[in-house]
Protein backbone atom coordinates (compact mmCIF):
# COMPACT_ATOMS: atom_id res chain seq x y z
CA UNK A 1 0.00 0.00 0.00
CA UNK A 2 1.36 3.30 -0.89
CA UNK A 3 1.63 6.32 1.27
CA UNK A 4 -1.10 8.20 -0.62
CA UNK A 5 -3.23 5.22 0.24
CA UNK A 6 -2.17 4.60 3.25
CA UNK A 7 -2.98 8.81 4.25
CA UNK A 8 -6.37 8.41 2.87
CA UNK A 9 -7.04 5.50 5.13
CA UNK A 10 -5.86 7.54 7.91
CA UNK A 11 -8.07 10.08 7.27
CA UNK A 12 -11.00 8.23 6.72
CA UNK A 13 -9.82 6.34 9.92
CA UNK A 14 -9.57 10.26 12.10
CA UNK A 15 -13.31 11.30 10.37
CA UNK A 16 -14.50 7.58 11.94
CA UNK A 17 -12.81 8.54 15.13
CA UNK A 18 -14.54 11.76 15.31
CA UNK A 19 -17.74 10.65 14.17
CA UNK A 20 -17.98 8.10 17.04
CA UNK A 21 -16.93 10.43 19.58
CA UNK A 22 -19.37 12.73 18.45
CA UNK A 23 -22.32 9.76 18.77
CA UNK A 24 -20.69 9.07 22.16
CA UNK A 25 -21.16 12.65 23.62
CA UNK A 26 -24.85 13.00 22.12
CA UNK A 27 -26.11 9.65 23.77
CA UNK A 28 -23.91 10.38 27.06
CA UNK A 29 -25.44 13.61 27.25
CA UNK A 30 -28.98 12.79 26.30
CA UNK A 31 -30.09 12.51 29.64
CA UNK A 32 -29.75 16.15 30.59
CA UNK A 33 -32.34 16.07 28.29
CA UNK A 34 -35.02 14.79 31.37
CA UNK A 35 -33.84 17.49 33.53
CA UNK A 36 -34.41 20.07 31.07
CA UNK A 37 -38.01 18.92 30.30
CA UNK A 38 -38.77 19.32 33.83
CA UNK A 39 -37.30 22.03 34.37
CA UNK A 40 -39.31 23.48 31.13
CA UNK A 41 -42.45 21.50 32.75
CA UNK A 42 -41.89 23.10 36.29
CA UNK A 43 -40.50 26.88 35.50
CA UNK A 44 -42.22 30.07 34.69
CA UNK A 45 -40.07 31.49 31.82
CA UNK A 46 -40.33 28.20 29.28
CA UNK A 47 -38.68 30.10 26.22
CA UNK A 48 -35.61 31.63 28.70
CA UNK A 49 -35.36 27.70 30.13
CA UNK A 50 -35.63 25.74 26.67
CA UNK A 51 -32.82 28.02 25.33
CA UNK A 52 -30.46 27.60 28.79
CA UNK A 53 -31.85 23.60 28.45
CA UNK A 54 -30.42 23.84 24.44
CA UNK A 55 -27.46 25.68 25.80
CA UNK A 56 -26.47 23.47 28.66
CA UNK A 57 -27.16 20.63 26.24
CA UNK A 58 -24.59 21.98 23.34
CA UNK A 59 -22.22 22.89 25.63
CA UNK A 60 -22.09 19.37 26.99
CA UNK A 61 -22.31 17.71 24.06
CA UNK A 62 -19.08 19.46 22.88
CA UNK A 63 -16.93 19.27 26.06
CA UNK A 64 -17.35 15.45 25.63
CA UNK A 65 -16.77 15.50 22.35
CA UNK A 66 -13.65 17.43 22.63
CA UNK A 67 -12.05 15.39 25.69
CA UNK A 68 -9.91 15.83 28.16
CA UNK A 69 -9.89 18.66 30.85
CA UNK A 70 -13.35 19.66 29.17
CA UNK A 71 -14.88 16.33 29.52
CA UNK A 72 -13.98 15.37 33.06
CA UNK A 73 -15.73 18.93 34.23
CA UNK A 74 -18.91 18.15 32.90
CA UNK A 75 -20.54 15.68 35.44
CA UNK A 76 -19.25 18.00 38.42
CA UNK A 77 -20.84 20.86 36.53
CA UNK A 78 -24.33 19.20 36.03
CA UNK A 79 -24.30 18.26 39.70
CA UNK A 80 -22.84 21.39 40.88
CA UNK A 81 -26.14 23.22 38.80
CA UNK A 82 -28.45 20.79 39.76
CA UNK A 83 -28.34 22.82 43.12
CA UNK A 84 -29.45 26.06 42.28
CA UNK A 85 -31.68 24.92 39.69
CA UNK A 86 -33.63 22.47 41.94
CA UNK A 87 -33.66 25.26 44.59
CA UNK A 88 -34.75 27.98 42.22
CA UNK A 89 -37.90 25.35 40.78
CA UNK A 90 -38.80 24.78 44.45
CA UNK A 91 -39.06 28.50 46.07
CA UNK A 92 -40.76 29.07 42.48
CA UNK A 93 -43.92 26.73 43.76
CA UNK A 94 -43.76 27.83 47.83
CA UNK A 95 -46.62 30.28 48.47
CA UNK A 96 -44.59 33.54 49.48
CA UNK A 97 -46.98 35.98 47.89
CA UNK A 98 -44.62 37.35 45.29
CA UNK A 99 -45.88 37.63 42.04
CA UNK A 100 -44.11 39.06 38.47
CA UNK A 101 -40.14 39.06 37.48
CA UNK A 102 -37.76 40.10 40.06
CA UNK A 103 -39.22 38.21 43.07
CA UNK A 104 -37.02 39.30 45.79
CA UNK A 105 -38.57 37.29 48.32
CA UNK A 106 -37.42 33.27 47.76
CA UNK A 107 -36.28 33.08 44.16
CA UNK A 108 -33.62 35.68 43.82
CA UNK A 109 -31.85 34.54 47.43
CA UNK A 110 -32.85 30.71 46.32
CA UNK A 111 -30.58 31.38 43.15
CA UNK A 112 -27.79 33.26 45.27
CA UNK A 113 -27.75 30.25 47.67
CA UNK A 114 -27.88 27.75 45.05
CA UNK A 115 -24.79 29.48 42.72
CA UNK A 116 -23.02 29.32 46.40
CA UNK A 117 -23.42 25.80 47.08
CA UNK A 118 -22.21 25.25 43.23
CA UNK A 119 -19.44 27.82 43.30
CA UNK A 120 -17.47 26.11 46.42
CA UNK A 121 -18.68 22.68 45.42
CA UNK A 122 -17.09 22.86 41.67
CA UNK A 123 -14.15 24.92 43.40
CA UNK A 124 -13.41 21.94 45.96
CA UNK A 125 -13.63 18.93 43.43
CA UNK A 126 -10.94 21.24 41.01
CA UNK A 127 -8.93 21.95 43.60
CA UNK A 128 -9.01 18.58 45.38
CA UNK A 129 -8.12 16.86 42.05
CA UNK A 130 -5.92 19.61 40.67
CA UNK A 131 -7.35 20.07 37.54
CA UNK A 132 -6.41 22.71 34.98
CA UNK A 133 -8.05 26.30 34.41
CA UNK A 134 -9.75 24.56 31.88
CA UNK A 135 -11.75 22.38 34.35
CA UNK A 136 -12.40 25.22 35.98
CA UNK A 137 -14.18 27.26 33.00
CA UNK A 138 -16.01 24.35 31.44
CA UNK A 139 -17.10 23.15 34.95
CA UNK A 140 -18.31 26.73 35.64
CA UNK A 141 -20.13 27.53 32.53
CA UNK A 142 -22.09 23.64 32.89
CA UNK A 143 -22.99 24.76 36.35
CA UNK A 144 -24.38 27.80 35.87
CA UNK A 145 -26.12 27.14 32.62
CA UNK A 146 -27.56 24.25 34.38
CA UNK A 147 -28.51 26.34 37.27
CA UNK A 148 -30.12 29.25 34.63
CA UNK A 149 -32.83 26.95 33.55
CA UNK A 150 -34.12 27.15 36.97
CA UNK A 151 -33.37 30.87 38.24
CA UNK A 152 -35.46 32.63 35.13
CA UNK A 153 -38.33 32.24 37.19
CA UNK A 154 -37.31 36.03 38.93
CA UNK A 155 -36.10 36.92 35.55
CA UNK A 156 -32.62 38.48 35.39
CA UNK A 157 -32.63 39.57 38.96
CA UNK A 158 -32.30 35.59 39.49
CA UNK A 159 -29.74 34.92 36.46
CA UNK A 160 -27.54 38.20 38.31
CA UNK A 161 -27.92 36.32 42.03
CA UNK A 162 -26.69 33.26 40.80
CA UNK A 163 -23.50 34.37 38.74
CA UNK A 164 -22.79 36.12 42.31
CA UNK A 165 -23.52 33.92 44.35
CA UNK A 166 -21.14 31.13 42.51
CA UNK A 167 -18.27 33.38 42.07
CA UNK A 168 -18.71 33.86 45.98
CA UNK A 169 -18.42 30.47 46.53
CA UNK A 170 -15.31 30.40 44.47
CA UNK A 171 -13.34 33.03 46.29
CA UNK A 172 -12.99 30.67 49.35
CA UNK A 173 -10.97 27.88 47.28
CA UNK A 174 -8.99 30.63 45.02
CA UNK A 175 -7.57 32.91 48.06
CA UNK A 176 -6.59 29.16 49.92
CA UNK A 177 -4.35 28.82 46.02
CA UNK A 178 -3.80 32.11 46.00
CA UNK A 179 -1.90 32.59 49.24
CA UNK A 180 -0.81 28.93 49.74
CA UNK A 181 2.68 28.21 51.08
CA UNK A 182 4.88 26.72 48.42
CA UNK A 183 6.38 23.04 49.47
CA UNK A 184 9.76 23.58 51.72
CA UNK A 185 12.71 23.07 49.10
CA UNK B 1 12.24 -3.53 24.60
CA UNK B 2 8.92 -5.46 23.37
CA UNK B 3 7.75 -4.34 27.12
CA UNK B 4 9.22 -0.87 26.51
CA UNK B 5 7.27 -0.92 22.67
CA UNK B 6 3.32 -2.50 24.72
CA UNK B 7 3.70 0.31 27.49
CA UNK B 8 4.14 3.30 24.71
CA UNK B 9 1.14 2.00 22.65
CA UNK B 10 -0.72 1.71 25.38
CA UNK B 11 -0.05 4.86 26.59
CA UNK B 12 -0.75 5.93 23.09
CA UNK B 13 -4.15 4.75 23.20
CA UNK B 14 -4.83 5.82 26.85
CA UNK B 15 -4.47 9.25 25.22
CA UNK B 16 -6.21 8.84 21.89
CA UNK B 17 -9.20 7.60 24.09
CA UNK B 18 -8.91 10.64 26.31
CA UNK B 19 -9.40 13.05 23.20
CA UNK B 20 -5.43 13.97 22.10
CA UNK B 21 -5.84 13.78 19.02
CA UNK B 22 -1.93 14.79 18.59
CA UNK B 23 -1.38 11.34 18.60
CA UNK B 24 -3.75 9.51 16.72
CA UNK B 25 -0.69 9.87 13.84
CA UNK B 26 1.31 8.19 15.94
CA UNK B 27 -1.26 5.73 17.01
CA UNK B 28 -2.25 5.08 13.31
CA UNK B 29 1.58 4.34 12.12
CA UNK B 30 2.23 1.82 15.39
CA UNK B 31 -0.79 -0.24 14.64
CA UNK B 32 -0.55 -0.23 10.44
CA UNK B 33 2.44 -2.69 10.62
CA UNK B 34 1.21 -5.26 12.84
CA UNK B 35 -2.25 -5.27 11.66
CA UNK B 36 -1.20 -5.38 8.48
CA UNK B 37 0.61 -8.37 9.25
CA UNK B 38 -1.81 -10.17 10.83
CA UNK B 39 -4.24 -9.86 8.18
CA UNK B 40 -1.54 -10.93 5.46
CA UNK B 41 -0.78 -14.16 7.32
CA UNK B 42 -4.67 -14.71 7.91
CA UNK B 43 -5.78 -13.65 4.61
CA UNK B 44 -2.86 -15.07 2.52
CA UNK B 45 -3.76 -12.58 -0.23
CA UNK B 46 -2.51 -8.94 -0.28
CA UNK B 47 -5.43 -7.18 -1.70
CA UNK B 48 -7.78 -8.55 0.47
CA UNK B 49 -5.31 -8.42 3.45
CA UNK B 50 -4.68 -4.52 2.87
CA UNK B 51 -8.95 -4.14 2.63
CA UNK B 52 -9.59 -5.92 5.87
CA UNK B 53 -6.49 -4.34 7.37
CA UNK B 54 -7.97 -0.86 6.20
CA UNK B 55 -11.61 -1.79 7.29
CA UNK B 56 -9.95 -3.34 10.74
CA UNK B 57 -7.78 0.53 11.30
CA UNK B 58 -11.18 2.13 11.09
CA UNK B 59 -12.88 -0.13 13.40
CA UNK B 60 -10.14 0.23 16.10
CA UNK B 61 -10.16 3.94 15.82
CA UNK B 62 -13.66 4.33 15.51
CA UNK B 63 -13.83 2.48 19.01
CA UNK B 64 -10.44 4.04 20.02
CA UNK B 65 -12.38 6.33 22.87
CA UNK B 66 -14.30 2.72 24.18
CA UNK B 67 -10.42 1.39 25.35
CA UNK B 68 -10.00 0.66 28.94
CA UNK B 69 -6.68 1.40 29.64
CA UNK B 70 -6.55 -1.32 31.87
CA UNK B 71 -6.67 -3.71 29.05
CA UNK B 72 -3.82 -3.86 26.93
CA UNK B 73 -4.02 -2.26 23.52
CA UNK B 74 -2.00 -3.88 21.05
CA UNK B 75 -3.96 -7.76 22.05
CA UNK B 76 -7.14 -5.47 22.34
CA UNK B 77 -6.60 -3.84 18.81
CA UNK B 78 -5.42 -7.45 17.11
CA UNK B 79 -8.70 -9.18 18.01
CA UNK B 80 -10.33 -6.63 16.24
CA UNK B 81 -8.14 -7.13 13.08
CA UNK B 82 -8.79 -10.63 13.45
CA UNK B 83 -12.70 -10.69 13.57
CA UNK B 84 -12.57 -8.19 10.30
CA UNK B 85 -10.18 -10.76 8.20
CA UNK B 86 -13.06 -13.76 9.43
CA UNK B 87 -15.67 -11.19 8.52
CA UNK B 88 -13.62 -10.41 4.61
CA UNK B 89 -13.10 -14.10 4.36
CA UNK B 90 -16.63 -14.92 4.94
CA UNK B 91 -17.85 -11.92 2.69
CA UNK B 92 -15.67 -13.13 0.08
CA UNK B 93 -16.49 -16.83 0.28
CA UNK B 94 -13.77 -18.24 -1.39
CA UNK B 95 -11.17 -21.06 -0.28
CA UNK B 96 -7.49 -19.50 -1.55
CA UNK B 97 -4.75 -21.52 -2.47
CA UNK B 98 -1.22 -20.77 -1.23
CA UNK B 99 0.17 -18.89 -3.87
CA UNK B 100 4.19 -20.08 -4.81
CA UNK B 101 5.84 -17.16 -3.69
CA UNK B 102 4.38 -17.06 -0.30
CA UNK B 103 4.87 -20.52 -0.01
CA UNK B 104 8.75 -19.78 0.67
CA UNK B 105 7.90 -16.99 2.93
CA UNK B 106 6.64 -19.16 5.80
CA UNK B 107 9.21 -20.56 6.21
CA UNK B 108 11.21 -18.59 8.17
CA UNK B 109 8.71 -16.92 10.83
CA UNK B 110 9.57 -13.25 11.97
CA UNK B 111 9.81 -12.28 15.43
CA UNK B 112 7.08 -9.56 14.73
CA UNK B 113 5.34 -12.58 13.50
CA UNK B 114 5.59 -14.13 16.67
CA UNK B 115 4.90 -11.16 18.69
CA UNK B 116 1.28 -10.82 16.65
CA UNK B 117 0.35 -14.65 17.86
CA UNK B 118 1.33 -14.19 21.22
CA UNK B 119 -1.30 -10.86 21.51
CA UNK B 120 -3.82 -12.91 19.44
CA UNK B 121 -3.25 -16.09 21.83
CA UNK B 122 -3.62 -13.80 25.11
CA UNK B 123 -6.26 -12.27 23.80
CA UNK B 124 -8.09 -15.47 23.29
CA UNK B 125 -6.64 -16.38 27.01
CA UNK B 126 -8.19 -13.04 28.60
CA UNK B 127 -11.92 -14.27 26.76
CA UNK B 128 -11.21 -17.71 28.14
CA UNK B 129 -10.28 -16.15 31.96
CA UNK B 130 -14.03 -15.00 32.00
CA UNK B 131 -15.58 -18.20 31.86
CA UNK B 132 -16.98 -20.78 34.31
CA UNK B 133 -14.73 -23.46 35.37
CA UNK B 134 -16.93 -25.93 33.01
CA UNK B 135 -16.96 -23.69 30.38
CA UNK B 136 -13.13 -24.10 30.57
CA UNK B 137 -12.83 -27.49 31.25
CA UNK B 138 -15.48 -28.40 27.98
CA UNK B 139 -13.41 -26.16 25.56
CA UNK B 140 -9.87 -27.71 26.83
CA UNK B 141 -11.10 -30.95 26.36
CA UNK B 142 -12.73 -30.50 23.26
CA UNK B 143 -9.56 -28.53 21.46
CA UNK B 144 -6.74 -30.23 23.43
CA UNK B 145 -8.32 -33.59 23.02
CA UNK B 146 -7.91 -33.87 26.97
CA UNK B 147 -10.37 -36.46 28.78
CA UNK B 148 -13.69 -34.60 29.90
CA UNK B 149 -15.82 -35.24 33.34
CA UNK B 150 -18.49 -36.26 31.00
CA UNK B 151 -19.18 -37.30 27.34
CA UNK B 152 -21.70 -38.17 24.53
CA UNK B 153 -24.79 -35.83 24.62
CA UNK B 154 -23.75 -33.81 27.45
CA UNK B 155 -20.59 -32.88 25.98
CA UNK B 156 -21.95 -31.64 23.09
CA UNK B 157 -24.29 -30.01 24.69
CA UNK B 158 -22.17 -28.24 26.83
CA UNK B 159 -19.01 -27.55 24.27
CA UNK B 160 -21.98 -25.47 22.42
CA UNK B 161 -23.14 -23.45 25.30
CA UNK B 162 -19.51 -22.67 25.83
CA UNK B 163 -18.52 -21.45 22.69
CA UNK B 164 -21.22 -19.36 22.67
CA UNK B 165 -20.15 -17.61 25.85
CA UNK B 166 -16.94 -17.35 24.40
CA UNK B 167 -17.91 -15.75 21.29
CA UNK B 168 -20.00 -13.21 23.86
CA UNK B 169 -16.93 -12.94 25.77
CA UNK B 170 -14.65 -12.00 22.71
CA UNK B 171 -17.54 -9.00 21.93
CA UNK B 172 -17.62 -8.31 25.78
CA UNK B 173 -14.10 -7.50 25.70
CA UNK B 174 -13.51 -6.05 22.28
CA UNK B 175 -16.41 -4.97 21.20
CA UNK B 176 -17.14 -5.81 18.41
CA UNK B 177 -20.14 -7.23 16.69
Amino acid sequence: MDSTDLARAEHSARLRYEWARVRRSLIGFAPILIVVGVAVAIGRHRTATVCFGLATFVAGVAMLWYGREFKRAVLPGVAAGIVPLAMALCASHVEHGCTGDGCMMLCVPACTVGGIIAGLAVANIANERGRSVWFWVSASSIALLTGAMGCTCPGYPGLVGLVLGYGAGLVPTLLRRLFARPPAS
Amino acid sequence: MKNEREEEIDALMARLADGDRSVFSLVFKRLWGPTHRLCNSMLKNEADASDAAQQAMQKILERASDYDPKRRAMPWALALAAWECRTLRRRRGRRREEPEDIAGETASESSEEDFLQRDLAQAALVALGELSDVDRETLVATFWEEAATVSGATLRKRRERAIERLRGAFRRLYGFD
